[in-house]
């Protein structure tokens, strides 16, 4: 039972653009469990709760590279491309990333403010 | 806690290296078998993220093969490189990779394979080969991180959107303020599910959630977990009759409140938990008033218990004020607007004045929906029905109107259907087709059906009602409630506007009752008092109930309770009853269990009594269908419904071990649910653990399977089952269907059709989870010791039933013989004329009720109805009386009458000479001869003595053994074999006795007359001392004599028996050479103390010994003869010896 005590909750990530909030059980590029996989950046990790595999394990959310907030992985927070960056940022400097990158970003919507509003609200 | 440190040394060979693949296409086939295997061996190792074998290793191949699909198709423009990117000022966006490529927007790498181990793998997988694999890999745990995530997200997103989410906050800071809260809410507005999460994020971590349902705290477990993302974790758990996923790490238990009740009677103060949950109250079950009830006099002793109760918003302020005027927090339910349309049915001029219900009005409503929505505007249609008759007449009709139109597809939904034809609510139906639901109130508040636009409400409900004065459940249609109705209505405004029709008027609805009568107030009170006994709750009559019960139902029920000799007369416990109060079934069926144990036939009567406490799994097209019951006549028991049940059970339990995956078909084709079938063997083995835990029951030695290869093996197989359960568990959450069209013209029970869903999931749960729970082989061992039963054990088996079903008793009606099978009447002491449920093996086969007609020439002529002299009349016993438009006796068993009453009645008068004799003053018994007569009231005497002694030491030991609490070394049997051997046989050679008699139920009049009453001249019997009761006084009442608690001799009124006191004749005694003129009375005193008559426990020699001696000794009286002048302290035999000497 030792892979029981590799779940335990170690905080709560939330993501700072959209509020989504989750209980992290490891912050690293080495997820537990599994040992084929590494992270290319320090991720807040869960064990995937969809999943009755122990081993599989879902990325919640990591630093922005430029402005280091806590984002979570949702496409409208923020997106990665060799490192991650949060949307506000990739707009801020959408003529570093390539063309396929600035499609892809003006595609996407801007964070749903309504739910951030109530989460915000709440807290 | 360090990232495990291993493989660090492995280069990331590809982590930065520019992609270069597709190059000569050699004969490469990803789809070979060989070359899958060999990948998957490479990379698909234990601790990877894909394991051989798995579904997840399904789903990446099919991702692979789109993959390659859509790669291909991209292939030809692919070089297309960035042209215009300057290099960044900004460090972190001067670094980006400069040619665009998909594989840079992924955040994870894979390691390569390991080919150390095999060299094979190294020379067959070409290192492109392996990288493009890895590549391919790579893309699809991106792919389903995505997947995972997103589900994540919209999970948060939907419970954000709840509308008890804005009230998180409000309730927890009122629970800091106060000990109780109200949280009132309609269906939909979530507070089942967020609550108990609300509160676990609270911090809170010994949290109980009660359910009034089983299925509830299953299904909520599983909601709460998965949302609180430990799904598989085990911070959320429940705990029911059969089942715990509780843990020590369990945070939050739901679980129903019988459980929480049975907890609280363990452990009064509950210490194990600081936050209590009560949902569903305003469904005011008989339990959860009793429940409050002791939650109101816990609280003021446990002042750090916390208690939240979730209401609908029904009568908020009867919960609110009965707690003290406790803060209510309401949420608003998410209803949108519902068009209320009221469509009296005007008297009209019915068909015929059967009392099947008019289908057309509710048919009407069906056109009106067809001419007024375009079929492209979606939305289903709820009806709702009192009772599975009237959803079958509005079934036919609208089916026929459906196969007309096309346009709908009819399902019904009660409880009485399969747990898959239940389900089948829930499939879609085809575009352009709607569902058209036939339900009872079941889908009021227990079942919620997304997709309703429209709801037809009769108006009416068919409720169990308790008459306590017959003591009998009656299922008799009402009017609902405004609030039932208000329920009804909100079913249609859940996913968008609605409309509901009301089969009533206005004016109705006005003059509904508010509220629904609480089940306190209509259902018999036996295990409510029983445990309040138990739970040393005080009187039961000034209990402060939320709503007091009838003071009627109350009385009915201690009365109850100390006629089954579970209550005594100052209404404390009696031993058995406080054993009862620990079974969780039907007094009766308990009793039978204990009884059972006596005798050695504890594993037949486990079987039994959890056949006799679910439902009957006969369906209901298996009493139409000739074939199914055909296919069932071989299991049919001649002697009764429980015997039936029971041979079902054992057949079943045969099919399991041998093919156990037919076992469903088996059931399909004899027209059983199986799903009954499993819940008896879960029922089963609860009995058993409860048995042995009362020492009742000598535990089940652990058989290990001899050597260590059928070890392994076994474990092999369990394994293999636990797999398989995960696996299902996996893919939970059944998909949807979409229904046929023509789903509606087959009866779904019909083969073709069940079997093809049957073979949706290749995987029977139901048998994984029952291998895993059961031993099956000590079950099937028990059916087969079953099957081996002697006629003997039979017969047995049949007395104990019998005894633990009495008074349930009913007798045929002198004239069934002449009457058709279907006309057969029975009659109950409190009940005329009540029938065969059709379901009873008697209803189709009655004539082994009829006594045989060839022996009533037998009789000489004495006087009046000889031709009803007979040896073999019968009663039925029953399970229960059911009263919907007949009433009906259920679950019945034939036992011989005569021999039955004397051994079981509670009361039996007799005449002067004993040829008449009245049981429990309903039923007579006119024998033949006297002298018979004696015989039997004489041995039956001695059997109860027995029998009763047998059962107070087994008891007695019993609770002597909870006292001890396991004290070392095995305590001696109470009873020895050979005693109860003995006594068995004595029990059943008394059964087959054959005495010619007649049987008749007696008038409300003769009820009346029957005692001669108080005597004035109170003339001494004319022999004292009988039975070792110090005297043989005048009975108060009836007149006559008192011989023991339940026998009055000589109190009947009649022309002949007034001076039979005093009529001798000769007689000699069946023991010893005694010879002389006695009147009944003294022979009944002679034989109970004949030195030679067969004496109680002599057989069993050991501890027993003592007490005959003890009883005769306990007989001596003074006496004084007048012959010889002298005084003797004599025993009535030996006064008779003494006397002889004179004559
Ligand atoms: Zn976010
Ligand atoms: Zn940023």
């Amino acid at each position: 039972m030792a892979g029981e005590a590799e779940h335990h909750a170690l905080g709560v990530f939330e993501c700072q653009l959209c509020a989504l909030t989750a209980p992290y059980s490891y912050v690293g590029q080495k997820p537990p469990n599994t040992q084929s996989v590494v992270l290319l950046e320090e991720s807040y990790v869960m064990k995937d709760p969809f999943s009755s595999d122990k081993a599989t394990f879902l990325v919640l959310g990591s630093r922005c590279s430029l402005c280091s907030r806590l984002v979570c992985v949702g496409p409208e927070c923020s997106l990665f491309y060799a490192k991650r960056f949060c949307l506000p940022c990739v707009r801020q400097h959408l003529s570093a990333f390539p063309q396929e990158i600035r499609q892809d970003v003006e595609k996407r919507t801007a964070p749903s403010k309504k739910i951030s509003s109530q989460h915000r609200s709440q807290t | 806690m360090p990232p495990p440190r291993t493989r660090d040394a492995r280069d990331h060979r590809d982590h930065r290296r520019a992609p270069s693949e597709e190059e000569a296409p050699e004969k490469w086939d990803w789809s070979c078998p060989e070359t899958r295997r060999l990948l998957e061996d490479a990379f698909f190792r234990g601790e990877d993220p894909i394991r051989q074998g798995s579904e997840e290793c399904q789903r990446f191949w099919a991702f692979f093969e789109r993959l390659q699909r859509f790669r291909s198709l991209k292939a030809s423009r692919q070089e297309e490189a960035d042209p215009g990117h300057p290099t960044h000022s900004i460090p972190a966006l001067a670094d980006l990779p400069r040619a665009y490529d998909p594989r840079y927007r992924i955040n994870l790498s894979v390691l390569g394979p390991d080919t150390r181990g095999s060299r094979e793998l190294g020379r067959c997988l070409p290192p492109e080969r392996a990288s493009e694999f890895r590549r391919a890999l790579l893309h699809y745990l991106d792919f389903s991180q995505k997947q995972a995530f997103a589900r994540l997200a919209k999970l948060q997103r939907e419970r954000a959107a709840l509308p008890i989410a804005q009230y998180e906050k409000r309730i927890l800071r009122t629970l800091k303020e106060h000990q109780v809260v109200v949280v009132a809410g309609d269906t939909g507005c979530g507070k089942s599910t967020q609550v108990p999460q609300y509160l676990l994020a609270a911090g809170f971590s010994h949290v109980a959630c009660t359910q009034p349902r089983r299925i509830a705290c299953i299904s909520l477990a599983k909601r709460v977990g998965f949302e609180s993302l430990s799904q598989y974790g085990s911070k959320v758990g429940y705990q029911i009759r059969f089942e715990s996923t509780r843990s020590a790490a369990t945070k939050i238990v739901f679980l129903t409140v019988g459980l929480l009740l049975r907890q609280i009677q363990r452990e009064p103060s509950l210490p194990q938990y600081e936050v209590l949950i009560v949902d569903e109250v305003h469904e005011r079950h008989l339990h959860n008033d009793f429940l409050l009830g002791v939650l109101r006099r816990l609280l003021p002793q446990r002042p750090d218990l916390k208690v939240i109760l979730m209401s609908a918003t029904i009568n908020i302020s009867l919960f609110s004020s009965y707690f003290g005027n406790a803060p209510v927090v309401q949420v608003p339910g998410r209803l949108f607007p519902i068009t209320v349309v009221y469509q009296p049915q005007e008297a009209e001029p019915t068909t015929s004045k059967s009392e099947k219900l008019d289908p057309r009005p509710f048919l009407r409503v069906l056109q009106a929906i067809d001419n007024k929505y375009p079929p492209e505007e979606r939305g289903d249609l709820l009806v709702f029905l009192s009772g599975m008759a009237e959803i079958s007449a509005v079934l036919e009709a609208a089916q026929t109107y459906a196969s007309h139109t096309q346009r709908w597809v009819v399902l019904p939904l009660h409880s009485a259907l399969s747990v898959a034809d239940q389900d089948k609510v829930f499939d879609v139906a085809p575009p352009g087709v709607r569902k058209c639901i036939l339900s009872t109130n079941i889908a009021e508040t227990s079942v919620t059906i997304d997709g309703i636009r429209f709801v037809v409400d009769s108006g009416k409900v068919k409720e169990m009602s308790y008459d306590p004065q017959a003591k009998l459940q009656r299922l008799q249609e009402f009017w609902i409630s405004q609030a039932s109705a208000e329920q009804r209505k909100g079913r249609a405004g859940r996913t968008g506007p609605g409309v509901c029709f009301r089969l009533y008027a206005e004016s109705d609805y006005d003059a509904f009752a508010p509220y629904p009568v609480p089940e306190i107030r209509r259902v018999a009170l036996d295990a409510l008092v029983l445990q309040m006994k138990s739970m040393s709750v005080g009187n039961p009559r000034t209990f402060p109930f939320i709503e007091p019960p009838p003071p009627a139902s109350l009385e009915t029920a201690i009365l109850y309770l100390q006629d089954q000799g579970a209550l005594d007369s100052s209404e404390s416990l009696t031993p058995i009853g406080s054993l009862l109060a620990q079974l969780p079934v039907d007094v009766v069926i308990g009793k039978m269990l204990i009884l059972g144990s006596v005798f050695s036939l504890a594993e037949p009567m486990l079987t039994v009594a959890a056949a006799l406490s679910v439902q009957s799994p006969f369906t209901r097209s298996a009493q139409s269908s000739l074939e199914c019951a055909a296919a069932r006549r071989p299991l049919e028991s001649d002697q009764g419904d429980p015997l039936t049940l029971f041979n079902i059970f054992n057949a079943w339990v045969q099919v399991k071990s041998e093919r156990s995956r037919n076992s469903r078909k088996w059931c399909r084709r004899r027209g059983i649910e199986e799903h009954r079938l499993y819940e008896m063997a879960n029922l089963r083995r609860q009995f058993k653990e409860l048995l042995e835990d009362h020492g009742l029951l000598a535990e089940a030695q652990l058989v290990a399977p001899g050597d260590s290869y059928s070890r392994l093996q076994q474990r092999r197989e369990r394994r293999a089952l636990h797999q398989l359960k995960r696996q299902h568990e996996e893919g939970a959450g059944r998909r949807r269907k979409v229904l046929r069209l023509q789903e509606d013209l087959g009866d779904c029970s019909s083969e073709e059709d069940c079997a093809g869903r049957a073979a949706d999931d290749n995987v029977d749960i139901q048998d994984v989870k029952f291998k895993l729970r059961h031993n099956l082989e000590q079950l099937q061992a028990a059916a087969s010791a079953a099957q081996d039963l002697s006629r003997e054990q039979m017969a047995l088996l049949k007395l104990v039933l019998g005894r633990g079903l009495y008074p349930q008793l009913a007798v045929p009606d002198a004239l069934n013989s002449g009457r058709k099978d279907s006309d057969q009447v029975f009659h109950t002491q409190a009940k005329q004329g009540t029938v065969l449920h059709p379901t009873c093996v008697f209803a189709n086969n009655p004539e082994v009720l009829h006594t045989q007609e060839r022996e009533t020439a037998g009789g000489e002529g004495k006087q009046g109805d000889k031709d009803k002299m007979n040896s073999s009349h019968q009663l039925l016993a029953f399970v229960s009386l059911l009263e919907t438009n007949k009433p009906y006796l259920v679950n019945c068993v034939r036992i011989p009458a005569l021999q039955s009453l004397l051994l079981f009645s509670r009361s039996l008068d007799t005449n002067g000479d004993c040829s008449r004799l009245v049981a429990d003053g309903w039923l007579e018994l006119q024998l033949a001869d006297s002298e018979s007569a004696v015989r039997l009231l004489t041995a039956s005497l001695r059997l109860r003595a027995h029998w009763e002694s047998a059962l107070d030491r087994q008891l007695a030991h019993q609770a002597r053994r909870q006292h001890l609490e396991e004290e070392e070394g095995e305590e001696a049997p109470p009873i020895s074999r050979k005693e109860v051997a003995a006594l068995s046989r004595e029990l059943l050679q008394f059964m087959a006795s054959k005495v010619p008699y007649s049987l008749r139920r007696l008038t409300g009049l003769e009820t009346q007359n029957l005692y001669v009453g108080p005597q004035t001249v109170t003339a001494a019997p004319s022999l004292p001392g009988l039975f070792g009761s110090s005297t043989l006084s005048p009975h108060p009442i009836k007149g006559g004599y008192a011989v023991t608690d339940f026998l009055t001799y000589n109190c009947l009124t009649s022309d002949v028996d007034l001076y039979s006191d005093c009529l001798r004749s000769f007689w000699t005694c069946p023991h010893c050479d005694l010879h002389l003129p006695l009147t009944p009375l003294e022979r009944i005193a002679h034989e109970s103390s004949c030195p030679q008559a067969p004496q109680e426990g002599t057989a069993g020699g050991e501890e027993v010994a003592p007490e005959p001696v003890q009883k005769a000794s306990a007989l001596q009286r003074p006496y004084h003869c007048e012959a010889c002048q002298k005084d003797f302290l004599f025993t009535p035999t030996e006064v008779l010896r003494h006397r002889k000497q004179h004559v």
